[in-house]
């Protein structure tokens, strides 16, 4: 199986062409949202923070914003600072390889409306460049899927979780790679994945990377703890935590699970792999775009307009009222198991197709509403 | 004339019920259903439910003994604190989480 992708410099495949333009600091982002009203095909990335965080942050914050700009699917960068910024726009800059990057700060380049006439001429230099570029075949084997999931209901758990996972299943059997992410949604499964994990060193960690966070979860919410399991969670059906995480982690199929990385961290391994993200949405999309995701499969039962900077999500809703009710934000229907009898299989078989042509090209919902909303992970507090 | 497709549509039944693995022990209802429904799994009438089942619940496909788990996903998610008959609803008022399933 193949599909048509844009070639990287260091073997990479991208599904889309993307020139980002990405601030390294929300100082800057005036800049970077002028670039973009004048060249409404470049990407912006907001970066809400940038400045006054700790060392901890900090290093996720550059290894977040840089894994995203070394995405595949981005062709060129422009880095937009400020100049007096704790993480430095050229230090951004130079944590991007193997594509075109330039990088302009204000305060050096004379200011907003110099950099931005500056920003223009280069982002439009780059757009024609990235427009110049040919697909070519791609074996299957090198795409990288991240699995998400947001605003689940009752039925999340019953069809639009599972039909991913059998999505995935076809994906892992073709040699690509999948990523299950929300490491707070697998709170209780501990001792279960651990029997998933292709070994038992594997298993351990993975087990211990559980119960870390629910052991965080414990510390940072004291008596809400229980909150993990919602009352609205129980009035759907569910009757412990492990039945709702059991739910979540269908996404991830049925295969052997190869590898843990942390938060925006690059999977070596091919097959399923779990990302260690929290089970915010938006910033656990930043873990898995800074992974190399090319795509990512988003379940959801109330439905979300969420789409992610240069990674086509692809929205899969649990019942057909939701699927209804917002009408241009939903690609797949996963509701057809329940009212249709559609099986899980057929299902997860159309997932699967849908992927290949977005592969290929076509737009998903939310890259044609341009719903590309950014935030990534930060622990500590503001200084 | 009726093509073959359309009825065979005729004589299958709507799944108002389903199993997510085969090592369950409960099966998830699809819709409400009222005391007395037929629970079909699979196209196949299975058994009559034993009291009104919100969608989204669970039904017990076969008696749970009290301390028994209850399978779902393959895997147990809580344990019976006292006997659940074939057709009965399961969930909190009858189960309880598995001890060990929370470890710190």
């Amino acid at each position: 199986m193949e599909f048509n992708g844009y070639a990287r410099e260091h073997g990479g495949y991208g599904i889309r062409n993307h020139v980002l333009v990405i601030c390294s600091v929300n100082c800057a982002s005036g800049v970077a949202q002028a670039i973009n009203r004048a060249l409404p095909e470049v990407v912006p990335v907001i970066n809400g923070y940038g400045c006054g965080s700790s060392g901890h942050d900090t290093v996720v914050m550059l290894r977040t914003l840089a894994g995203i700009a070394n995405n595949p699917n981005v062709a060129a960068v422009l880095v937009i600072g400020l100049g007096c910024e704790g993480l430095g726009a050229e230090h951004l800059a130079n944590s991007i390889k193997g594509k075109t990057v330039e990088c302009l700060v204000i305060q050096r380049d004379g200011g907003s409306a110099a950099t931005t006439k500056r920003g223009i001429e280069l982002a439009g230099r780059f757009l024609s460049l990235a427009r110049g570029q040919k697909r070519v075949p791609v074996p299957i084997t090198k795409l990288v899927v991240g699995l998400e999931c947001g605003g689940s209901d009752a039925f999340s758990g019953i069809s639009a979780n599972p039909a991913v996972g059998a999505a995935a299943d076809l994906l892992v059997e073709a040699g690509a790679t999948t990523i299950l992410a929300e490491t707070t949604e697998m709170i209780g499964t501990a001792h279960i994945l651990r029997r998933r994990a292709a070994t038992p060193e594997l298993g351990e960690q993975i087990e211990k990377l559980v119960n870390n966070q629910e052991k965080k979860v414990r510390h940072a919410l004291g008596e809400w703890a229980g909150m993990v399991i919602t009352p609205g969670n129980i009035e759907g059906g569910l009757s412990s935590i492990t039945e709702k995480s059991l739910g979540c982690i269908e996404k991830g199929g049925t295969t052997p699970i190869n590898e843990i990385v942390g938060y925006a961290c690059r999977p070596v391994q091919h097959g399923l792999v779990i990302m260690d993200t929290p089970g915010y949405d938006i910033d656990s999309m930043a873990g898995l775009a800074a992974g190399g995701a090319h795509i990512i499969l988003f379940t959801t039962g109330r439905g979300t307009p969420a789409g992610f900077p240069a990674v086509p999500v692809i929205k899969v809703c649990s019942n057909s009222t939701t699927f209804k009710n917002m009408p241009g934000d939903i690609d797949v229907n996963a509701g057809t198991i329940i009212e249709e009898n559609k099986s899980i299989e057929q299902v997860g078989q159309e997932i699967y197709k849908l992927m290949i042509r977005v592969a290929n090209g076509e737009l998903t919902c939310a890259e044609k509403n341009l719903s590309i909303p950014f935030n990534y992970l930060k622990e500590g507090p503001t200084f | 004339m009726v093509s073959p497709e359309s009825r065979k549509s005729e004589v299958s039944m709507t799944n108002n019920a389903l199993r997510t693995n085969l090592a369950d022990n409960v099966i998830i209802a699809l819709q409400a259903l009222k005391k007395g429904d037929m629970a079909i799994v699979e196209n196949q009438k299975i058994f009559e439910v034993m009291e009104d089942i919100q969608a989204g619940h669970k039904i017990a496909l076969e008696s749970i003994a009290a301390g028994e788990k209850v399978y779902r996903y393959g895997e147990p998610i809580v344990e019976a604190t006292r006997t659940i008959n074939r057709g009965e609803w399961v969930h909190v008022h009858n189960t309880r989480p598995v001890p060990s399933d929370m470890t710190v």
